[in-house]
C-alpha cells in the first residue's frame, strides 16, 4: 500500500516513517525488524516503533529525549528528501499543482525528475486513478528515484524513464492533461510537450526556470507552437515567528524600578515548565510584566527560487 | 450497497450545457455565465453571441464575435515581436492634436463597431493611420498601443474553465469578501499542507462561502469526504456550485449546523395526522429525511478520525480547534487560514505550547506576476497591480 496517497494508522515493518526530533531536524527511516536508530536523543528500537501508532512520541532506552513518528506525508517528504538535485518546495509545489488543475484522475508528464519532490505530490493529488509519466536524463537519479517511489508504494501510478527528451521526445501522443518541463532548455522540449498533450481538450503546462532569459526563451518557444496565455509568476512562502513580548509601563521606570527585558536562559526554561505545567511555582518569580503576543517574518527568507512560466493550449476545430 | 468503482475524473473534454463559464473579456475582466441552451450571453459592449455556439467547444480558446451572435475560433496571437528598434520618445510630446480623427469620427465609429459594421481592427487601424506621433513610437510602444485599443474594441472573448484555482481568481477579484480574501497560491498551500488526497475524510470550517470546502472535494474522490461545519440552520456554499463537480461529488458535502455539534439524537417520534393532506405528507417525509440526515452525519462526526483539519472561520480559532480536535486522527494536519494575522497569533501560541501539537507554523504566500507575453520576449518586467 502507498503511504504518500493513503495516511494508516499503525507503522508495520517496511513502512516510511518521518522521525522528528525538531522542527529543524527530521528524518526518514524505513521500519527494519531488529534494527536499532540512534541519535542525538539516545537510540531507538525498530521493533517498539513497529506496532506503535503514527503520531507516537517515543521515549529513548537512555531517556535522553524523545522522538515522534510522524506519517510521511509529500510536503514532509520535500523537507526530508536526500538531495540530489535543487527541488522543488512547497509553495512552488502547490501553485504548479492548482494552476494546472492536478486532481485524482489527470495524467501528467514531468521532466527532470530529479530527487523526485514534486513527483511525490503530484502522485499523492491524482490518484488512485490518474498517472504521473516521469522522465529523467541522468542514469543514476533516474534509478534512485523509481527504487524510491517503489519503496513508497507509489509505482503503480509513476512510470520512471531514463530518458533524454530533448533528444527523444516524450514517445507519448495526445495522452497528457498537464506537462511540467524542470529542464536547462525547456524550449527545446516544447514541441515534445505539445506532442505528449491532449488535443481533445485544453491542455496546461508549466516551465521552470530560475533565469530571466530562460523564461524569454520559452515563452517565445511556446508562442511559436501555438501555446496561448502564457503567463510568469513567482511563488515564495514567507514564515513569521510569533514571541510575547514584555511592554511594561513606563510608570515602572519613572518609579525607579529597573526592568529586565530579557529573560535569561533559566528563567526561559522555568516559564516553559511551569505552562507545561511540569514545575511548582516556587514563590520566587520577579513580578509578572505586562505582555503582548508579537509577531515578525523570520529575518532571512528565501527571496527566490524559479519564474514559473505557465501557458495553455487550446485546441481549435478546423473550419 | 454496490461497490463503487472510481472513474477516471479527467475534465470533460469540452464546454457543456448547463456548466459555468468563466469568460473573458478583451478589457480583462471577467463574467461568470451559465450555458444554457437557447440562450444569448451579452458581453455588453463587446456584443453577445449564442450559448448554443459555445457547446461543445473547448476552453481556453479565444473567440470573435460576428454580427449574427457567431464565434469564429481565433488562432493564438503571436508575439509583435517588438524588440528590434532604433526610434525613442525623444520627439514624442503629449499633443492632443496628434489624434487627427475628430472625437465626433471615432465615437461614430464605435457605433458602427457595436452594429457590427466594422471590425475591431479596421477601427485600430484608422487609429493609428491617423495618429500622428504613432510612427514615431518604438516598436514596443507601437505594440502597447495596439493592446490597449484592442482591450477597447475587440469584440472576443476566452471561455475559462472554472477550476477551483480560476474561481478563486475569479473572486478574489470581484468580490474578495465573499472568500474571505483567499488569493489562489494561497489556496493551493493551505491544499498542498492539508494534504488532501483521494480517500482523504477531511473536517473544515468554510465560513467563505465554500470556496475551501469545494476545493477540498475536488481533491477527493468517492472513497473520499468533506464534512463540514456551519453556521445557521443551512449551510451557504455558493461558491460549489460554479465548480465542475457531479452530483455524486457534492453528496460527498456533508454538513452539520455548530449548535448540533453536541446535540443527543432521540428517536423520529413525529405520526402523521388522520387524513393527511398532501402537504402533511411531504412535510413529515422531508422532517424525517432530515432527522435522518442529521443522525448519520452526527455519526459520521463522531466516528472521528478525520485525516485534515481545515478552518477558515470568523470565530476565536482556539476556540474552534478546541471543539474539532477529537475528531481528527494521530499525525494529521490541521491547517487554519486567515487574512490577518492578529486573528492566528493566539492560536500559533496556544499550539506551540500545547502538547497535542507539533511543528507549528506560520507563514504567509507571495506571488508576484510578470508581463511576460504582452508583446516582446526582451521586455519582461512585474505587472504593477
Amino acid at each position: 500500500m502507498g503511504m504518500f496517497h493513503e495516511y494508516k494508522t499503525t507503522i508495520s515493518a517496511g513502512d516510511t516513517v518521518i522521525i522528528y526530533l525538531t522542527p529543524d531536524s527530521m528524518y526518514p527511516l524505513t521500519m527494519t525488524p531488529g534494527a536499532v536508530q540512534n541519535n542525538k536523543f539516545g537510540s531507538f528500537k525498530h521493533d517498539d516503533m513497529i506496532g506503535s501508532k503514527f503520531g507516537t512520541k517515543m521515549r529513548s532506552h537512555t531517556g535522553r529525549g524523545f522522538i515522534y513518528l510522524l506519517h510521511p506525508t509529500p510536503a514532509l517528504w520535500t523537507q526530508v528528501v536526500p538531495h540530489r538535485t535543487q527541488i522543488l518546495y512547497l509553495p512552488d509545489i502547490s501553485f504548479i499543482s492548482s494552476y494546472l488543475d492536478l486532481r485524482p484522475g489527470k495524467i501528467m508528464i514531468e521532466s527532470g525528475t530529479g530527487s523526485g519532490s514534486f513527483s511525490h505530490s503530484i502522485a499523492r493529488t491524482i490518484a488512485p486513478t490518474g498517472h504521473l509519466y516521469t522522465f529523467e536524463y541522468h542514469e543514476l537519479r533516474a534509478t534512485t528515484a523509481k527504487q524510491e517511489f517503489e519503496e513508497h508504494g507509489l509505482s503503480d501510478m509513476i512510470t520512471m524513464e531514463h530518458r533524454d527528451v530533448i533528444a527523444n521526445g516524450f514517445g507519448k501522443t495526445d495522452l497528457a492533461d498537464a506537462v511540467f518541463l524542470d529542464l536547462p532548455a525547456p524550449w527545446d522540449a516544447v514541441k515534445a510537450a505539445k506532442e505528449a498533450l491532449r488535443k481533445d481538450t485544453i491542455g496546461r503546462i508549466c516551465c521552470f526556470s530560475p533565469c530571466i532569459e530562460q523564461v524569454q526563451r520559452t515563452a517565445v518557444a511556446l508562442n511559436e507552437h501555438g501555446f496561448s496565455d502564457i503567463r510568469m509568476y513567482e511563488c515564495l512562502a514567507r514564515e513569521h515567528e510569533v514571541r510575547s513580548a514584555p511592554v511594561p509601563d513606563i510608570e515602572t521606570a519613572i518609579g525607579g524600578e529597573k526592568v529586565n527585558f530579557k529573560m535569561s536562559k533559566s528563567d526561559r526554561n522555568k516559564k516553559r515548565k511551569l505552562e507545561a505545567g511540569s514545575a511548582e511555582p516556587s514563590g520566587e518569580e520577579s513580578a509578572k510584566l505586562p505582555e503582548v503576543l508579537v509577531s515578525k517574518p523570520t529575518d532571512i527568507t528565501r527571496g527566490h527560487t524559479s519564474y514559473l512560466t505557465f501557458a495553455i493550449l487550446a485546441p481549435v476545430d478546423q473550419q | 450497497m454496490p461497490m463503487e468503482v472510481d472513474q477516471p475524473q479527467t475534465t470533460t473534454p469540452r464546454i457543456s450545457a448547463g456548466d459555468f463559464v468563466l469568460i473573458r473579456m478583451p478589457s480583462t475582466n471577467t463574467k461568470i455565465v451559465c450555458m444554457k441552451p437557447g440562450t444569448t450571453i451579452s458581453l455588453g459592449k463587446f456584443g453577445s453571441f449564442k450559448a448554443d455556439n459555445l457547446i461543445g467547444q473547448t476552453f481556453g480558446a479565444t473567440f470573435e464575435i460576428q454580427k449574427d451572435g457567431k464565434i469564429i475560433a481565433q488562432a493564438p496571437t503571436a508575439f509583435d515581436n517588438a524588440d528590434d528598434t532604433e526610434a525613442n520618445n525623444k520627439e514624442i510630446n503629449d499633443d492632443p492634436t496628434s489624434q487627427k480623427m475628430t472625437f465626433e469620427q471615432i465615437e461614430e465609429l464605435k457605433l458602427k463597431s457595436i452594429a457590427g459594421d466594422v471590425s475591431a481592427k479596421e477601427i485600430i487601424d484608422s487609429l493609428t493611420e491617423n495618429n500622428a506621433s504613432f510612427e514615431k513610437k518604438t516598436e514596443y510602444a507601437k505594440s502597447k498601443y495596439i493592446r490597449r485599443k484592442e482591450r477597447k474594441f475587440m469584440k472576443a472573448f476566452t471561455p475559462i474553465e472554472p477550476t477551483v484555482f480560476n474561481l478563486c481568481g475569479y473572486f478574489f477579484e470581484v468580490n474578495p469578501g465573499k472568500i474571505r480574501g483567499i488569493r489562489p497560491d494561497t489556496l493551493s498551500q493551505l491544499l498542498s499542507l492539508a494534504n488532501v488526497y483521494s480517500k482523504a475524510r477531511v473536517l473544515t470550517v468554510d465560513d467563505g462561502q465554500g470556496l475551501i470546502a469545494g476545493s477540498l472535494l475536488s481533491r477527493t474522490t468517492s472513497e473520499g469526504m468533506v464534512f463540514a461545519m456551519h453556521d445557521g440552520d443551512v449551510s451557504n456554499y455558493d461558491v460549489v456550485r460554479y465548480m465542475k463537480l457531479s452530483p455524486e461529488d457534492k453528496e460527498r458535502l456533508r454538513t452539520l449546523p455548530w449548535h448540533r455539534l453536541d446535540h443527543e439524537m432521540t428517536p423520529f417520534t413525529e405520526v402523521l395526522p388522520e387524513n393527511p393532506t398532501e402537504k402533511d405528507i411531504s412535510g413529515y417525509e422531508r422532517r424525517k429525511r432530515g432527522h435522518a440526515r442529521l443522525a448519520s452525519n452526527l455519526e459520521t462526526l463522531r466516528a472521528g478520525e478525520f485525516d485534515a483539519l481545515v478552518i477558515s472561520t470568523n470565530y476565536n480559532v482556539v476556540s474552534v480547534i478546541k471543539r474539532l480536535l477529537p475528531y481528527v486522527g494521530g499525525s494529521r494536519m490541521v491547517v487554519v487560514y486567515s487574512q490577518s494575522e492578529e486573528t492566528l497569533i493566539e492560536a500559533f501560541d496556544w499550539m506551540r505550547h500545547s502538547p497535542e501539537f507539533l511543528n507549528v507554523q506560520m507563514t504567509e504566500s507571495w506571488l508576484r506576476e510578470y508581463q511576460a507575453s504582452c508583446s516582446a520576449p526582451s521586455h519582461v518586467l512585474p505587472e504593477d497591480a
